[in-house]
């Protein structure tokens, strides 16, 4: 009868003197850990570069009037017109409708204001030349559509109202003025004058708007202004003496109702085969190289032709990382011609259509991010991105068609800017995929 | 009493859980069902595991049902013990110590009649607990690493119910029904490149076995034994989540997905043994058994299963059971124990070989004793991927008798 609440103790003494000696690092016999999951790398997987010709960026409501032509040394011609709609706050001419003082105004002069947005490309060191001309046209859109894009144009007349040959200079300075024809300015001044023009159906079917074209011959440079960039009609008090104008402003107030047309002439160079929106150009017809340029919609794709042979690597497995470092063939790259720290990823079928952009799992947008740090053989230098979680998807694709991979630079309807690729084939700047995989 | 019993199994079931969770000492509780965990009961250690032909008269016989045929009709027992390891691990380039202490088992018998007697049992199978951080690892087909922090932990538990039948004077039979049970949790996290993926895995397993048993009382001098284990299955089933994280984007890749894991055979196993005493204070016993792993046909990652011989030899000593002296009741046994292993790792196999002493002290006028042994082993070789294992065992247990049904003489 004791023993049994002996045992009892005893019972309840045990569990709790368990003790273990795990401290030591465990290592032998561990490699049997590796076992269960196997770790591979990656980096032999074929990659597909190729360059391909978005044809329809949107290039209104981008805030950036842009304007220029140059001759990129690789690429071709490059030109940019924008198309602006004006409209002007009020329909009167003097501080209110009934100003009294109405009467004794008298046109003076009329200038477009160009507000440098401190966008540049190309040589600003030479001149360039543009020409204003009026829209023929209103700035509307085609019918079930809100936007413009880069190949969009509209009629205008021939005859140009202001020209005006300048050395850029969009950081030293603010602005530009074109000094507009004045018999343009003093129609314009009449009809707000005598009250013929009342509303804004009326002020645009006298004046539609204008287009900004650079010269095609003297121009080597693509400068930006901001939308902020007004047309100014200077009046002041008939037989006044002062000096001081009246001005009023005739603006951007709908930024949807401008844009650019952006367009390169490929003629002679390396891309003059480049096919429709639809396909693609092989990098390996183009020297190994691929090419992005912002605005003529130039972008490299990407594809991964045997992505889902990787799936027979074992039952489950999962790609848990996968650096894609493409790099810039830095001969191309000059202070004329720089290129941007990052490059926008999105994912694209075999038609090149967009489907998505690719985004971290906060939602942010993905960027391959330029490394620039140099190592002794400047082999880090390159776009660096993570794109483990896409290939993992691809690779267990079961239905549906393939994707891939379109790299462009960020507000790639902005600017101009043009960068070279290299390929897995190009020597001197060798495209390189490493996949982590794990089976579990 | 009797209720006194039910409630201290109710106590013993509650410590279940908590003894299952013991870090195991062996590399192999890396894999499948963890490092088996061997224990004996009453001075069956000491012996060098060696008894399958002797009587459940003075303790309880863990190796042999049909020794329940033999329990005194007014005994009752009861076992328990703990256990201490030392090991030093020791590879081709790196070697290590560690050290484990648990409870090992807790067992009761009694005699249902004259005929017949029943014990039940609970004791740790195996153990897979094991903690690994900052393990570097290679990543194949590149000069590139992976860390791996690991850490498992549980096992399975086996209960065993026996009964003995004696079917005439000296010959009896017995049967033991085994439930093995238990889960192992296993919680990896591979830090590969930039990106971290965790697998964390829990595996349930339960199975059952039988074992017949057979003892033949030659003269009092002289006992044969025979064991039969019937070749079984320990089915599993596992639920897993696998999430990757990398410094951008969190992957789900499954979340509880269940699904099988592979089953755990228990071969065809026979032993057969004799007990003998000689000089009066002598007592040798000698086992054989064989276990046919090979027929199970299934793999393990470390090797192949080959077919295991274990030769167990113990010999004891007791200058008188009755005497005045209380040192002359004190027991000493020693036992030497050679398995060849059922691993072969390229192509050699695990063997195992065990020297043993002990002590069995009397406790009060019973058949009572506090038995202490003491062991050293050696387990493999040093070879290619192959680990030695050089260790030292103590183990404590109390083996307590109670006399049951006899009317006091005097209260």
């Amino acid at each position: 009868m004791k023993y049994i609440w002996f045992l009892i103790l005893v019972i309840a003494f045990f569990p709790s003197c368990q003790t273990d000696n795990a401290e030591g690092d465990f290592v032998v016999g561990s490699d049997y850990l590796s076992i269960s999951n196997k770790v591979i790398m990656i980096d032999t997987l074929t990659v597909n570069v190729s360059t391909i010709n978005l044809d329809s960026l949107i290039t209104s409501n981008q805030s950036r009037i842009l304007i220029g032509n140059y001759t990129d040394p690789i690429l071709g011609q490059v030109k940019s017109e924008s198309y602006i709609k004006l409209t002007p706050d009020n329909f009167y001419i003097g501080s209110s409708e009934s100003d009294t003082q109405t009467v004794t105004y008298v046109f003076d002069s009329i200038a477009m204001i160009l507000k440098y947005d401190r966008y540049y490309y190309g040589d600003t060191t030479k001149t360039q030349t543009i020409n204003i001309h009026q829209l023929t046209q209103k700035v509307k859109p085609n019918t079930d559509d809100t936007n413009f894009y880069n190949i969009s144009s509209l009629t205008y007349d021939s005859k140009s109202i202001g020209t005006k040959t300048f050395h850029p200079k969009p950081i030293g300075k603010d602005s530009i003025n074109i000094q507009i024809d004045a018999n343009f300015g003093k129609n314009l001044f009449n009809k707000l004058y005598n009250n013929e023009i009342t509303d804004a159906n009326e002020f645009e079917d006298l004046f539609k708007g204008i287009v900004i074209k650079p010269s095609t011959t003297s121009s080597s440079n693509m400068i930006g202004f901001k939308t902020s960039s007004v047309l100014r009609l200077y009046y002041k008090k008939n037989n006044s003496d002062s000096e001081n104008s009246l001005t009023k402003d005739f603006s951007l107030t709908d930024l949807t109702k401008q844009f650019n047309n952006i367009s390169l002439d490929r003629t002679g160079t390396i891309i003059e085969n480049l096919p429709d929106s639809k396909n693609k150009l092989s990098s390996e017809l183009t020297n190994n190289n691929a090419f992005i340029q912002s605005g003529t919609g130039l972008a490299c794709r990407i594809d991964f032709p045997f992505i889902k042979q990787l799936k027979y690597i074992s039952e489950k497995g999962i790609i848990v990382d996968a650096e894609l470092v493409i790099k810039p063939n830095r001969s191309s790259i000059s202070n004329l011609f720089p290129i941007k720290d990052s490059l926008q990823v999105y994912e694209c079928d075999n038609l090149n259509r967009i489907s998505k952009v690719l985004t971290n799992s906060d939602g942010s947008q993905k960027l391959a991010i330029l490394n620039t740090t140099p190592d002794e053989f400047n082999e880090n230098i390159g776009y660096k991105v993570n794109i483990g979680a896409f290939l993992h998807q691809e690779m267990l694709k079961t239905t549906g068609a393939k994707s891939n991979l379109i790299l462009a630079f960020p507000n790639i309807s902005k600017g101009v800017n043009r960068i070279i690729l290299g390929n897995q084939k190009n020597a001197e700047n060798k495209l390189k995929l490493k996949i982590y995989y794990i089976s579990y | 009493m009797k209720n006194k019993i039910w409630f201290v199994l109710f106590f013993a079931s509650q410590s279940v859980g908590l003894y299952a969770q013991s870090v195991a000492t062996s590399p192999y509780s890396i894999y499948g069902l963890g490092s088996l965990f061997e224990t004996d009961f009453g001075p069956i250690s000491a012996l060098g595991s060696s008894g399958i032909a002797l009587p459940t008269t003075s303790f309880i016989n863990n190796l042999n049902p049909a020794s329940l045929g033999f329990i005194g009709k007014h005994s009752f027992f009861f076992d328990t013990g703990l256990k201490g390891t030392e090991t030093n691990y020791k590879s081709e380039n790196s070697s290590e110590k560690r050290n484990n202490f648990q409870f090992s088992h807790i067992a009761i018998a009694f005699p249902l009649n004259s005929k017949s007697g029943v014990s039940a049992s609970l004791k740790p199978y195996s153990s897979a607990s094991y903690v690994i951080s900052n393990f570097q690892l290679p990543i194949s087909n590149s000069n590139e690493f992976y860390n791996l922090d690991a850490a498992s932990y549980g096992g399975l538990n086996t209960f065993d119910l026996s009964y003995g039948y004696k079917i005439q004077k000296g010959i009896t039979f017995g049967l033991t029904t085994s439930f093995y049970f238990g889960s192992i949790t296993n919680n990896k996290d591979f830090t590969i490149a930039n990106s971290i993926t965790n697998i964390n895995k829990k595996s349930f397993y339960s199975g059952m076995r039988v074992t017949l048993g057979n003892q033949i009382k030659i003269d009092s001098t002289f006992n044969i034994g025979l064991t039969l284990k019937i070749p079984s299955q320990i089915t599993g089933s596992k639920t897993q989540s696998v999430t990757t994280i990398n410094d951008t984007e969190t992957q789900y890749i499954e979340d509880n997905v269940a699904s099988n894991v592979d089953n755990y055979y228990l071969p065809f196993e026979f032993g057969v043994g004799l007990s003998k005493s000689f000089h009066k204070n002598f007592n040798l016993t000698l086992d054989y058994e064989k276990s046919l792993w090979k027929n199970t046909n299934q793999n393990s990652v470390y090797g192949e299963y080959k077919n295991q011989d274990k030769f167990a030899l113990g010999l004891s000593y007791l200058k008188k059971e009755q005497s005045f002296y209380y040192l002359d009741k004190i027991r000493y046994y020693s036992g030497f124990n050679y398995d060849t292993g059922f691993l072969s790792i390229n192509n050699k196999n695990v063997n195992n070989m065990r020297f043993s002493l002990g002590v069995g002290i009397p406790i009060e006028s019973t058949k009572s004793a506090l038995n202490i042994n003491y062991s050293y082993g050696i387990k493999g070789t040093v070879g290619n991927q192959l680990v030695k294992e050089n260790y030292h065992m103590i183990g404590i247990n109390l083996s307590l008798e109670a006399i049951w049904f006899v009317k006091r003489k005097y209260d």
